[in-house]
């Protein structure tokens, strides 16, 4: 990516000042069975900004992401994806999801397809684009996460990093508002992580709105415009990187950023 | 023009009328020769059989009597063409009174094409003449064929008798010979002197009813071939549906369904079809029924393979799916049943080869397979030497797609599934290092 475009895409998704949320999540709570999961998260992400989510194991970081894009259905609460609540009934799901970019701890790819068909499936079926664009268009993603070479690769021929940049590349390539990213180097050999994180940098650079799960602090730092801390279903502590790792004021985010570095 | 006087012309006329006339209505003028029979004698090897077969030598006796007030002085006998003369080819002719055989001097000539028979005198009226023909082969295509008689009377006045009687020809077919040959042969004897071998692994026999079990082999593979694919898939495919199905009805029907076929005998379920539909009045040819029952007992199973597959893919690619915005169908039929398909061909193969097995038991409501063809030789000859015949057709099928099966199973398991194993082995590695992480 040149860096005029690069600037061309910030200014465009750079929101001025009256911009409203892209995600806005308002008391929401979600239970399985008798577990309740979340107890009233409140979050609002912004255009262009890239929130950073950390948290102990099972503090509901997963659940959260995955109710915004209605994966999991909330119990109660709202969540606003820029004019629509999709908390609302009959809000249609699939039209959502569409413009909700999702990358998973697993990748998920599709393993029958190509690099390129993974890419593509999508589009040509969701987003009714032709063959020709959707090619033209999971190509050029493809080459953006630095994979021009894989193209035709089936996700079984591709190391994990490899796999998790298709997923991304699939994701982008429907023009998300926003992405979704769940632990998205949790499951790559360490060698391979660094790639997965570069990929992301360079989309928060570039002005992607983002919410990130993640255990790498060192992303958190560099990348994050915003890092919240949960535990417990409830968002404990928000804030820029600076205050949260360097003065975090809950006892629990101490103990947790303590434990972790 | 006065070139036909108008007298003239009316004449012409009325003898053309009187000669239509007596075409028409008088007797023709009648033969001195009639014409009892024509036969060749049966030459088929094969015990049980009176076939006269085509290209192999036989003998053909044609009788004639001669008729009141005439007299026979020779006779020319035109063979179809084709016939050929063997070694030791000969007539005979043969003039009998009654039961009396007449002594008459003949001179005949016998080539392929015809024999000529010429009597030193003429043969009076109520004789008849036999002319046997030794040694001679009908053409080896099967087909009715006649002779041609000729012959002329003791004024030197020739005329011709139409085609005789029809002597039916069966062709041989290479088996046909060849277990003849076979027959003779003194390894084959020695061979067929051992019981057991002679009972179960007759040479003679399996050359014999190799061709005419393919046949059977051919049927029980059609009614497979078709109602595995047309009958069987997709009606599977569509219970496999109904089973997962968010209704509750559904589910209840079709497990109904899955659970009543695979539950009873498919020998059961053949004898209902076939003795009890036509109770019903209702009457499905036998093929038509046997593609049938066939497909609908395979689809019961089918169903589970496939329920199976589609639950055994990964959560995470119905969300991965719904997470780019696919619907349901669209997830379905993109990603879930492209990669259902390949787990399951191996189950459903060995499901095919099942089937296939299974078209014998066919057999006993009278539908001609394999397992017919082969009891129906069985019968006729009393040896058992075509069910191993029949085993090796079924080999045939079963042998490869069982290794296609089990090869298909190991491709599966080196690639997806240890697609599978990595990721697993990521977990475990992603664990390890976080856990590295803490204790530094
Ligand atoms: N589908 C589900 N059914 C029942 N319980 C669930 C389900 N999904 C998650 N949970 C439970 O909800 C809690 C929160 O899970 P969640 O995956 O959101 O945590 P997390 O913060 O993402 O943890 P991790 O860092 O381990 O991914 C856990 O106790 C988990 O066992
Ligand atoms: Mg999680």
């Amino acid at each position: 990516m040149t860096s005029a475009k690069a600037t061309e895409q910030i200014q465009q998704r750079t929101p001025g000042a009256t911009a409203k949320p892209v995600v806005r999540i308002i008391d929401l709570h979600k239970s399985f069975g008798k577990l309740e999961v979340l107890k009233g998260v409140n979050i609002e992400v912004d255009r262009g900004e890239v929130v950073v989510v950390l948290g102990p194991s099972g503090s509901g970081k997963s659940t959260m992401l995955r109710c915004i894009n209605l994966l999991e259905k909330p119990t109660s609460g709202q969540i606003w994806f820029e004019d629509t609540c999709l908390t609302a009934p009959k809000v249609d799901v699939n039209k959502v999801r569409e413009h909700i970019g999702m990358v998973f701890q697993q990748f998920n790819l599709f393993p029958h397809l190509s690099a390129k068909k993974n890419v593509m499936l999508a589009q040509t079926q969701v987003l009714k684009r032709s063959k020709a664009d959707a090619e033209r268009i999971a190509v050029e993603q493809l080459t953006r996460v630095g994979l021009a070479e894989r193209v035709d690769y089936k996700p079984s021929q591709l190391s994990g990093g490899q796999q998790q940049r298709v997923a991304i590349a699939r994701a982008l390539a429907m023009d998300p508002h926003v992405m979704l990213f769940d632990e998205a180097t949790s499951a790559l050999d360490p060698e391979l992580v660094r790639d997965v994180l570069d990929v992301m940098k360079d989309l928060a650079r570039q002005g992607t709105t983002m919410i990130v799960v993640t255990h790498e602090m060192g992303f958190a730092r560099d990348v994050a415009d915003r890092v919240i801390f949960m535990e417990g279903g409830v968002v404990v502590e928000e804030g820029t990187p600076e205050a949260v790792f360097d003065h975090p004021q809950h006892q629990r985010t101490k103990e947790f950023l303590g434990h972790i570095s | 023009m006065r070139l036909f006087s108008k007298p003239l012309f009316k004449f012409f006329l009325f003898a053309l009328v009187l000669a239509t006339l007596s075409a028409l209505l008088s007797p023709p003028q009648a033969d001195a020769l009639t014409v009892s029979s024509t036969t060749a004698q049966p030459n088929s090897t094969s015990s049980n059989s009176s076939a006269v077969i085509g290209g192999t030598p036989t003998r053909i006796t044609w009788e004639g009597t001669v008729d009141k007030g005439e007299q026979v002085k020779s006779l020319d006998l035109v063979f179809p063409a084709g016939c050929s003369l063997a070694d030791g080819a000969d007539v005979k002719v043969t003039v009998l009174h009654g039961l009396d055989r007449m002594a008459y001097l003949e001179q005949d000539q016998l080539d392929a094409q015809h024999v000529s028979v010429d009597f030193a005198k003429a043969v009076p009226s109520g004789m008849l003449i036999r002319v046997e023909v030794h040694e001679i082969s009908l053409p080896n295509v099967a087909g009715d064929y006649q002779l041609e008689t000729n012959y002329t009377d003791a004024n030197g006045k020739s005329a011709a008798l139409g085609p005789t009687q029809n002597i039916t020809v069966q062709t041989v077919s290479w088996s046909d010979q060849l277990s003849d040959w076979l027959s003779q042969q003194g390894w084959v004897q020695a061979w067929n002197s051992v019981l057991f071998l002679n009972i179960f692994f007759n040479p003679v026999q399996i050359v014999a009813s190799l061709p005419q079990l393919f046949f059977g082999w051919l049927r029980s593979l059609g009614i497979v071939l078709i109602g595995f694919p047309i009958i069987a898939i997709p009606i599977g495919l569509l219970v496999s549906f109904l089973r997962m199905s968010k209704l509750k009805v559904l589910r209840f029907i079709s497990s109904i369904y899955v659970n009543l076929i695979r539950g009873t005998p498919l020998f059961l379920q053949i004898y209902i079809f076939f003795f009890g539909l036509p109770y019903l009045g209702i009457n499905i040819p036998n093929y038509v029924l046997s593609f049938l029952v066939m497909g609908l007992n395979s689809s019961a199973y089918l169903a589970e393979i496939f329920r199976g597959g589609i639950e055994s893919i990964n959560k995470g690619q119905f969300e991965a799916a719904a997470s780019l915005g696919m619907s349901r169908m669209q997830t379905m039929f993109r990603v879930i049943i492209p990669q259902t398909v390949r787990r399951v061909i191996p189950t459903a193969t060995s499901e095919f080869i099942l089937l296939y097995k299974d078209t014998s038991l066919l057999a006993a409501v009278g539908v001609m397979e394999q397992m017919m063809f082969a009891k129906n030789i069985v019968a006729s000859t009393g040896n058992m030497t075509p069910y191993i015949v029949s085993a090796l057709y079924y080999l045939v099928v079963t042998l490869p797609l069982t290794r296609f099966s089990r090869n298909m199973e190991k491709r599966l398991a080196d690639g997806e599934g240890g697609n599978e194993a990595k990721e697993k082995k990521h977990r475990l590695r992603a664990l390890f290092t976080r856990k590295q992480e803490v204790a530094a």
